[in-house]
């Protein structure tokens, strides 16, 4: 039933060896495939058993499965993107995909916007603490933990800790927020999310809650998911326990922990920019922004942004062509387009080539209008977005007036 | 249901940003970021974003083309060769040219100059690199021992001063104006040398020394004297890695500062700051590009600022030196395979010597042992030409001259992507395969080689520019020379030729993120991302200077042409518009040329924004659009040089550095009417 909760195992020895936590999640997608309950599987391998190399991948061949077990903590593909603009939103075809809570709360915002089938897709999610961006994570294992990038096989989150497993067996940690304090360590936005468990998925998988590295807790969050897990048990694909009370706890511990960790990294990124004066955020952003070349790299990675002809295009004519940088309007469109449903999976921020601070922007507003209107976005496929459900009443508060 | 993201790197510039390309049922159907990729982590400037669009346009040449009763019509490969093998059998040394590109690749590249050399006997090989890069060569050997990038893209962060000599970075290099972007977060500061205002100047540089036009060797005069009266040149690095001081100082002493505040048309006072700025520096890195090079003295203006990296001891670690900065995907590797009429391959001057070195090498006899003619020469001297990826007719000085000299041309043979406007008057068009079509290496920016795998097929019938070079050498009797069957054999023999490419295999470059910098001289050795940290590679390993002196503009404003015409780049076009022109999401930014005008300089000829202007030149010439806007000071106008409907170097003088052979593109003397 929706909510059940279990720890899962994988009797599939290859599956177990390669796998991150027992197996469970990878032979769960072969039961997908096999059992014909979807035509492919959407996961993430690493390309040529290059960890930091991390790409999607559309499996077909359940024997294929395998390349994709197994936890990358230095890759960040755009999984929603994939399935919107390369397999037609699932639309026409029945997809298992991998998600972190990102990416699940990036399908959900697309499904909402009807660009993603929902019903076509299994949403198997990942917990996820945050992921490493790949080329920094090279410089961060040569530097600062002294080893030839080439020879990390594993890399993991426990608390605060940065744990990496080399090629003879030996691991070696850091402090992950010392780390993060010299530039290093997760993705910015990765350290700002609250967002560990996917419960907006069919099931979230993960280590909280385990007791040993070989099994997986998995909590059934949908009655999709509710009926696949159960069809999975009954087969044989995976073997399950009931957790204990502890586990459970350990678990919400756990995940509380690291709630508040980033609500301190919320408040830390966020405090430069509240404390500025109007003057000075004009000031700020308008700098920030003349660094801007017109990439459109944001836009199109972003997983809300989904015209088919976007308002920016030059052929629109709104916005002046042929300039770098282009009028202001240009991202304050992009940011008031989209700031109302941030999943904050900072896939924007990754293709910024100026570094301009946007990820933190736009989820900084998200979180203000969230706040506001009760919505949080990326969690009920049911729950429109503001700009969707405000009212002519709420929009005249203040005595702005809006009109068209 | 199939779908395939494989990794490639960008076609464009000479940057090389990752990107990875999505292939669904061999087509290519979009692109996605390549996140590992040292150069660019995941982000790419507008044409990255849009790399792939070109190779799908409707025109792409398809089939070889051969000229009959005045126009050209399909024909076979055998016909096509067959023919241009008779017409080349004709050819002397003296009369025949060969014309390779930046953009096509090193295998390219070697197979062309091998086939001038040993079946055409002649050193009568060029590529497009003449006409930008041949002052960092002339320059820059003498003063250090090579003319390539001389620090590596991620290692200009590390500076904290950055000279941007001529470059407008923020449009021309994007993925390079982020490094500098970086530096500055460090607290960098940036300097900045170009007549116009741009947006490198508005929005990257702290320092923008807008210099009238070709004053740059009197503007580094006067700041080299300004460091030696301030006593701020780095006496240790003078004294133990260079020569020539003596004689520098001594004609610096007789600089007229207020002379070259007149001659510049800069302050004295920033002159002083910018001066002081770079030689204060820690780590002073000079990146420097056309506005320095396209000058009949751009030897000169590279000379001087080597001599200013020299005096100041910013060069020889990294984040530092006087970085020349190709702009082509291969810029670099066709000067290295010796695309270049006086170097054979490896930058072995023509000589005895090295015909001798490579008789050995190739196993053939009478290798030409005489420099060739240069690129804008051989249009007027070489009746028989082959040219290969690149547009005479619109990227050289005073196209109406060019255009009647081709006309005259015996035989000419283009091999291309597009029909271009060269191909309007060849004999022969032949369809090449490009980018991620073939399996090649390239060198980037900075020694950078990487390796780009094949990914879909060409299409109609075209073939890799080096697997037609080789079918026409089969036929004109040397197949046992141009036996290649794989790109990566030819990269094998240019291994063994080239001491930089030595360590370099294919397989290293597959399993080399961001590829291996030469010289990589084994199999065992890293690549060198900075040259020169022991000693220059000159004879006796020092830095040298080379006293200049300045030189006003070949043609300069009088009472008939008021303005001074200068010529450059868009961020959204690429060269001649081959490939953006076909890109509708870059041409729908610009989709036709323009003209900059000062607003004071409109007022006085009643020009007004978006109105259409003629042109005019003592060579030619053209229409464009109005663009009212003080990013050009008063007496200038700009145009860029994409458009060939709107061609700019139908306005451009052909003065040509002696040195270097390279042209005056960037300034010259204009008149603007408002088109009735």
């Amino acid at each position: 039933m929706k909510g059940d909760m279990y720890i899962a195992r994988s009797e599939d020895k290859e599956i177990v060896e390669k796998a991150e936590c027992g197996g469970a999640v990878t032979s769960l997608l072969k039961f997908a495939l096999e059992s014909k309950r979807v035509d492919a599987v959407v996961g993430v391998k690493a390309r040529d058993g290059n960890r930091y190399d991390g790409i999607p991948v559309l499996i077909t061949d359940p024997k294929e499965l395998i390349e994709t077990a197994g936890s990358l903590h230095c890759a960040s593909p755009n999984i929603a993107r994939f399935l919107k603009e390369y397999l037609d939103g699932a639309f026409n075809s029945k997809i298992a995909v991998v998600a972190k809570p990102c990416d699940a709360k990036a399908i959900i915002e697309l499904a909402k916007r009807n660009q993603i089938k929902l019903d076509n897709l299994l949403v198997i999610g990942l917990n996820c603490t945050g992921t490493l961006p790949s080329a920094k994570a090279k410089s961060l294992f040569k530097e600062e933990f002294g080893v030839d990038p080439a020879d990390v096989v594993g890399e993991d989150i426990e608390g605060n800790e940065l744990i990496i497993s080399l090629k003879d067996g030996s691991e070696k940690k850091k402090n992950l927020a010392e780390l993060e304090e010299k530039g290093y360590g997760r993705r910015e936005n990765c350290r700002r999310c609250e967002t560990n468990i996917p419960v907006m998925a069919d099931i979230a998988c993960g280590k909280w809650g385990t007791t040993d590295k070989d099994s997986t807790f998995i909590e059934l969050c949908s009655e999709k998911g509710a009926e696949f897990f159960e069809a999975a048990i009954e087969d044989g694909a995976i073997k399950v326990e009931q957790p204990g009370e502890n586990a459970i706890e350990s678990r919400k511990k756990k995940d509380q922990a690291a709630v508040e960790l980033a609500q301190k990294w919320q408040e830390k990124d966020f405090a430069t920019l509240e404390e500025m004066s109007n003057d000075e955020k004009f000031s700020y952003w308008s700098e920030q922004f003349s660094h801007c070349i017109k990439c459109y790299g944001c836009r199109d990675a972003c997983p809300i942004c989904y015209c088919d002809v976007c308002f920016l295009e030059a052929e629109r004519g709104f916005i002046p062509p042929g300039e770098v940088p282009p009028h202001m309007l240009f991202p304050m469109v992009r940011i008031t387009h989209v700031m109302d449903s941030c999943v904050n999976c900072g896939q924007c921020q990754d293709a910024c080539t100026m570094d301009i601070p946007i990820s933190r922007l736009i989820f900084m507003l998200s979180k203000k209008i969230g706040a506001i209107f009760k919505h949080e976005p990326g969690m009920d496929v049911t729950a429109l977005p503001p700009l969707r459900t405000v009212t002519d009443q709420e929009l005249s508060q203040e005595g702005v007036e809006v009109t068209f | 249901m199939s779908i395939e993201c494989l990794p490639t790197i960008c076609p464009y510039c000479s940057c090389g940003c990752g990107i990875n390309l999505i292939v669904k049922d061999g087509r290519i159907i979009g692109q996605e970021p390549w996140k590992e990729h040292p150069i660019n982590e995941g982000a790419n400037c507008p044409k990255g974003k849009n790399a792939y669009q070109f190779l799908y346009s409707e025109d792409r040449l398809k089939t070889p083309l051969v000229r009959k009763n005045g126009q050209l019509q399909e024909t076979s490969w055998d016909e096509a060769l067959d023919l241009v093998a008779s017409k080349f059998k004709e050819a002397t040394p003296e009369n025949f040219g060969f014309i390779a590109s930046c953009r096509n690749s090193n295998e390219d590249a070697y197979v062309m100059q091998k086939f001038t050399r040993v079946v055409m006997g002649t050193n009568n090989i060029e590529y497009c690199g003449r006409l930008c890069h041949s002052p960092a060569a002339a320059a820059l050997i003498p003063a250090m021992g090579s003319g390539a990038m001389q620090t590596s893209q991620p290692e200009i962060e590390l500076a904290d001063c950055i000279f941007l000599a001529g470059v407008n970075i923020r449009e021309t290099f994007p993925m390079i104006a982020r490094r500098v972007l970086r530096a500055k977060a460090r607290g960098a500061k940036v300097i900045y040398t170009d007549p116009r205002k741009t947006t490198t100047a508005r929005h990257l540089a702290d320092i923008h020394l807008q210099l009238r036009s070709g004053t740059d060797a009197a503007l580094i005069n006067a700041m080299m004297s300004i460091i030696l009266a301030e006593g701020l040149e780095n006496k240790e690095f003078i004294a133990s890695r260079t020569a020539g001081i003596d004689e520098l100082r001594a004609f610096l002493a007789k600089v007229d500062l207020k002379q070259a505040e007149e001659i510049t048309g800069v302050p004295l006072e920033k002159i002083k700051e910018a001066a002081t700025t770079y030689a204060k520096a820690e780590r002073g890195c000079i990146l420097y590009d056309q506005g320095m090079s396209q000058h009949y003295v751009g030897t000169d203006n590279v000379r001087n600022h080597a001599n200013l990296a020299l005096l100041c001891g910013h060069a020889g670690k990294p984040g530092s030196g006087i970085n020349s900065m190709r702009g082509q995907i291969n810029g670099e590797g066709s000067g290295d395979m010796g695309c270049l009429c006086v170097f054979y391959p490896g930058f072995k001057r023509v000589g005895e010597d090295s015909a001798k070195l490579f008789e050995e090498a190739w196993g053939v006899s009478n290798l030409p042992t005489k420099p060739g003619i240069t690129y804008i020469d051989m249009l007027y001297k070489c009746p028989y030409l082959y040219i290969v990826g690149g547009d005479p007719m619109m990227v050289v000085p005073d196209t109406n001259n060019v255009k009647k000299a081709l006309e005259q041309a015996n035989f000419i043979v283009v091999q291309d992507i597009f029909p271009t406007e060269i191909s309007k008057l060849a004999h022969v068009v032949l369809p090449a395969a490009t980018w991620v079509e073939r399996e090649a290496t390239h060198t980037w920016i900075d020694r950078r080689v990487q390796k780009i795998n094949k990914v879909v097929d060409p299409p109609g019938e075209a073939k890799p520019d080096w697997q037609i070079i080789c079918q026409l050498a089969e036929r004109m009797g040397r197949k046992d020379k141009f036996n290649f069957t794989s790109s990566g054999e030819i990269f094998e023999e240019i291994r063994r030729c080239i001491p930089q490419y030595k360590g370099i295999t294919y397989e290293r470059l597959s399993k080399t993120v961001g590829g291996i910098h030469w010289p990589c001289p084994s199999e065992e050795h890293p690549g060198t991302p900075t040259m020169f940290l022991e000693k220059f590679n000159t004879p006796d390993g020092l830095g040298h200077f080379q006293v200049v002196e300045y030189k006003p503009p070949a043609e300069v404003p009088d009472e008939e042409y008021p303005y001074f015409l200068t010529t450059g780049r868009s961020i959204f076009h690429y060269h001649t518009g081959a490939m953006t022109r076909r890109t509708p999401k870059l041409n729908d930014e610009v989709s036709s040329s323009f003209v900059e005008v000062n607003p004071e300089d409109a007022a006085k000829v009643g020009v007004k924004d978006k109105d259409l202007v003629t042109l005019k030149t003592r060579r030619g010439s053209i229409e464009a659009q109005a663009r009212v806007t003080d990013e050009v000071p008063s007496g200038l106008l700009f145009v860029p040089f994409h458009f060939a409907d709107s061609c700019a170097n139908v306005l451009t003088i052909s003065a040509l550095d002696p040195s270097a052979k390279c042209a005056e593109t960037k300034v010259c003397a204009v008149k603007m009417e408002v088109k009735a």
